[in-house]
């Protein structure tokens, strides 16, 4: 009985109908996918067709379509799992064989490698204007909400409660922080509004820290690439003795990035340097309470990797094409030090000639010097996109083991044939 | 038999396979499920979750080859006849038009932009205009005079007609650098125009005066009919002393109002004292856009003073008050209780679209006072030149 079964379940991860129907569903999935896109944006796209097990209907042209399909994580296992059955019931080491065996080889570190990249490669960014070091890199998608609390005369305690679990709402508790968090909203996308005297036309959600100056909104989520979504959280903290009050947080107020275009934006409605300035300055205006004999400053901010060394900005080249708005090069001297190693050097980043530093790969991503950013009195800015990608040499080896296997066996087959002609 | 025996050594094989695979996926998996936890960690003082730096910090790292707003020179200068000052629009830090008597017009802009000695570029992307070809080397035509400072112009015209498909066109800039700015200094419009305008724009070029460390606040005497000019990056001038009106003052104040130092994001803000301790105050503000708009600033104002909202059809009485001061809406005057103080206050309000800006007039306080005070507050309104405050917030 269960040698039956066995048999029959050997036979069908072992059978060639099972490759031929994943890979027709694997075909299927990038074609649903690519439509996808068109309205979901393409990071949406992945996660809900290809970064899962099993999809559930499918939005196609503004329709829902009720179909159930194999998504992409599934797909991939079972191509992997069939490969590898065929493999193992069918390996034969033998000379004539080998570079079939060394082309499967490939095809299933193409297979593994794209699962460990897509579980365990991390994209950050650095951003920081000239002559600023930074010694950590921001996540363009994903938050944290920080409690910052002083540790000894050097050292901050930092708690980061990622933005996942804020979305859900509730309360939030951690051993680290002397009072219980309790999140009221939490807004995926947000817009700011300063309450300038002739524009507060309500009272505000809460009078406490950056409220009294900003009005917060929610609105609708960003699908495309190059806007982001930017969080506001209105939180209740609750201490000890009670609650501390009604708080907003908003990456509106510590994102680097989104205070920057909100400064150029300003400076482009003509409101005075002065007036940005004053602005601004109430938008980042540290927030915190006192609980447990410490006070701690929180905020909403991208999620920071930090790393072991640290870049400093030299100086930014941004040239572009005589007569046009073309850029022709961008590219970022910068200086690392790593204080573990005794490094200390320069390095120039730029197209096509990332820095690859201790398992981090620093490509040249954005650079802001434009009139506008310097009219409202902002310093150049460089980008980099920060990639951690363990398996980053998996499609490299990968395609190089079959193409080796698929010469190998074109070879013995063609040395074969050859030797066959000459002895006749 | 032997067969049963091959497929479940088979299977055993595969099934360590597989719990392989499982187990390295698992491992994978926890991996990528630690970004849904609380992470604690510690951080040297200056990374910690203080305003970005980069932010913060920007002007006082700016290099000292970039334009610094609030290091700009004013500009002085004489118009010569028949230039019309117009609202400066992005970039520039004054406009005019040009218009002769059959009705064919020139614009003028002054553009400062930090000095990158790239300038050919900038050339050239006129000449793209101009559909001429780019050049690899500045050739001004000529060196003028641009007030004391020596300048080079560039005349460029297009040799097809790029207006309306009839007319062709041609570009004149002077160019001048002073320190870290290049200033340019540009007038287009119609080929024939243009050309009949040359001399008119040699003579404002040679009236331009670069005045340096001007305060902020002065007072409106000793420019004769001269323009004054702020960059608008810069802070903003409100003219006028007491009862006086002169070329670079944006109103004539009253009699009797003692002018305050604004408080930030105020423009202007007057006091008028009374009897027994009484006053009424004048607060005067200035937003991009409609500020919000009318019904929302009216109920505002309402507000202030204790009374309901207003719906939209009880804008209706006040919907034309164009002939009075130059708005679109008319003024409203509301009498409460000034919810700050719990006093009986009356409050006279007017909001002016100007030029892509909205200005906030208001009048409130002891409601003998606002009374007497209603007529000079209209004639304050009137007597506002919003030429004379372009760089205002």
């Amino acid at each position: 009985m269960l040698a039956t079964l066995l048999k029959r379940l050997i036979k069908i991860f072992t059978s060639l109908r099972l490759t031929v129907i994943l890979l027709a569903f694997a075909i299927l999935l990038v074609f649903i996918g690519t439509l996808a896109q068109v309205d979901e944006g393409l990071y949406n796209a992945q996660a809900r067709y290809f970064r899962q097990w099993i999809i559930f209907g499918l939005d196609l042209f503004g329709r829902k379509i009720p179909l159930v399909l194999p998504g992409g994580y599934l797909i991939g296992t079972m191509l992997l799992l069939n490969l590898l059955a065929a493999h193992i019931c069918r390996f034969q080491l033998s000379k004539k064989k080998i570079g079939i065996q060394i082309t499967h080889l490939g095809v299933i570190l193409l297979l593994v490698g794209q699962l460990v990249t897509d579980m365990m490669a991390h994209e950050t960014q650095m951003r920081f204007v000239e002559g600023e070091t930074k010694s950590y890199s921001e996540s363009p998608r994903n938050y944290e909400l920080i409690f910052t609390s002083e540790e000894n005369s050097n050292e901050e305690q930092v708690v980061a409660i990622p933005d996942k679990l804020l979305s859900r709402g509730g309360e939030i508790q951690n051993e680290n922080l002397p009072f219980t968090i309790r999140v009221k909203s939490f807004w995926k996308n947000s817009e700011p509004s300063f309450r300038a005297p002739m524009m507060q036309n309500g009272p505000p959600l809460t009078t406490n820290g950056v409220a009294a100056n900003f009005d917060f909104r929610p609105v609708a989520e960003e699908k495309t690439m190059e806007r982001k979504n930017v969080p506001t959280a209105l939180v209740e903290i609750i201490g000890a003795n009670g609650s501390l009050g009604d708080w907003m947080v908003s990456d509106w107020t510590a994102d680097g990035a989104m205070i920057r275009g909100l400064e150029e934006s300003y400076a482009q409605q003509q409101l005075g340097a002065a007036m940005v300035k004053g602005i601004v300055a109430r938008l980042v205006a540290p927030q915190s309470v006192f609980a447990g004999g410490k006070k701690f400053t929180f905020a909403l901010r991208p999620e920071r990797i930090y790393h072991p060394f640290s870049l400093t900005l030299l100086q930014t080249t941004h040239t572009i094409y005589p007569g046009t708005d073309i850029p022709k090069d961008f590219r970022s001297r910068v200086r690392l030090q790593n204080p573990q190693t005794g490094e200390n050097r320069e390095v120039e980043i730029y197209m096509n000639a990332p820095l690859r530093y201790a398992g981090l790969t620093f490509y040249q991503y954005q650079m802001d010097a434009s009139d506008v950013a310097q009219q409202a009195g902002l310093a150049p800015l460089s980008a980099l996109q920060v990639v951690r990608n363990p398996a980053w040499l998996t499609p490299y080896l990968g395609c190089a083991l079959v193409a080796i296997g698929l010469v190998t066996q074109f070879m013995f087959h063609l040395v074969g044939f050859i030797s066959k002609r000459k002895t006749k | 038999m032997r067969r049963a025996v091959n497929l479940s050594k088979v299977g055993i094989k595969m099934m360590k396979t597989f719990l392989i695979c499982a187990l390295a996926a698992l491992a994978v998996l926890s991996n990528g499920c630690d970004r849904d936890n609380v992470k604690v960690y510690h951080v040297a003082k200056e990374d910690s979750a203080a305003p970005p730096p980069d932010q913060i910090a920007a002007p006082e790292q700016m290099p000292t080859t970039q334009m610094q707003p609030s290091q700009q020179p004013q500009l002085q200068f004489t118009l010569p006849d028949g230039w019309q000052e117009i609202a400066p629009s992005q970039m520039r830090v004054a406009s005019f038009t040009v218009t002769n008597a059959n009705g064919q017009t020139a614009d003028v802009g002054v553009i400062p932009l930090p000095a990158t000695g790239r300038e050919i570029q900038l050339v050239n992307m006129w000449r793209e205009q101009m559909k001429l070809p780019a050049l690899t080397n500045e050739t001004a035509v000529e060196t003028v005079s641009a007030g004391n400072d020596p300048a080079k112009l560039f005349d460029i015209a297009s040799e097809q007609p790029l207006i309306d498909g009839k007319f062709r066109a041609r570009i004149l800039v002077a160019e001048l650098t002073r320190g870290a700015t290049s200033w340019f200094f540009k007038m287009t419009g119609e080929d024939s125009f243009v050309t009949a305008q040359k001399e008119n724009f040699l003579q404002f070029l040679k009236s331009v005066l670069f005045v340096e460390n001007i305060p902020a606040q002065i007072s409106g005497t000793g420019l004769g009919s001269q323009n004054f000019l702020v960059p608008k990056t810069n802070t903003l001038v409100i003219g006028g002393a007491h009862s006086n009106s002169s070329a670079n003052s944006i109103w004539t104040i009253p009699s009797g109002w003692q002018q305050l130092p604004p408080p930030e994001f105020l423009v202007a803000k007057f006091s008028i004292a009374g009897a027994d301790g009484a006053s009424a105050q004048v607060n005067v503000s200035s937003l991009a856009g409609d500020g919000g708009g009318f019904l929302a600033n009216v109920n505002r104002w309402r507000g202030q003073l204790g009374l309901p909202p207003f719906a939209e059809a009880d804008l209706l009485p006040y919907e034309n008050g164009i002939d009075v001061i130059g708005s679109p809406y008319g003024i409203v005057d509301f009498v409460g209780t000034d919810s700050k103080t719990g006093k009986p206050s009356r409050l006279v309000g007017a909001i002016v679209p100007q030029n892509g800006h909205t200005w906030f007039y208001k009048l409130m306080g002891d409601g003998q006072i606002v009374a007497q005070q209603k007529d000079a507050f209209i004639k304050f309104i009137q007597s506002a030149n919003y030429a004379n405050a372009r760089n205002a917030p």
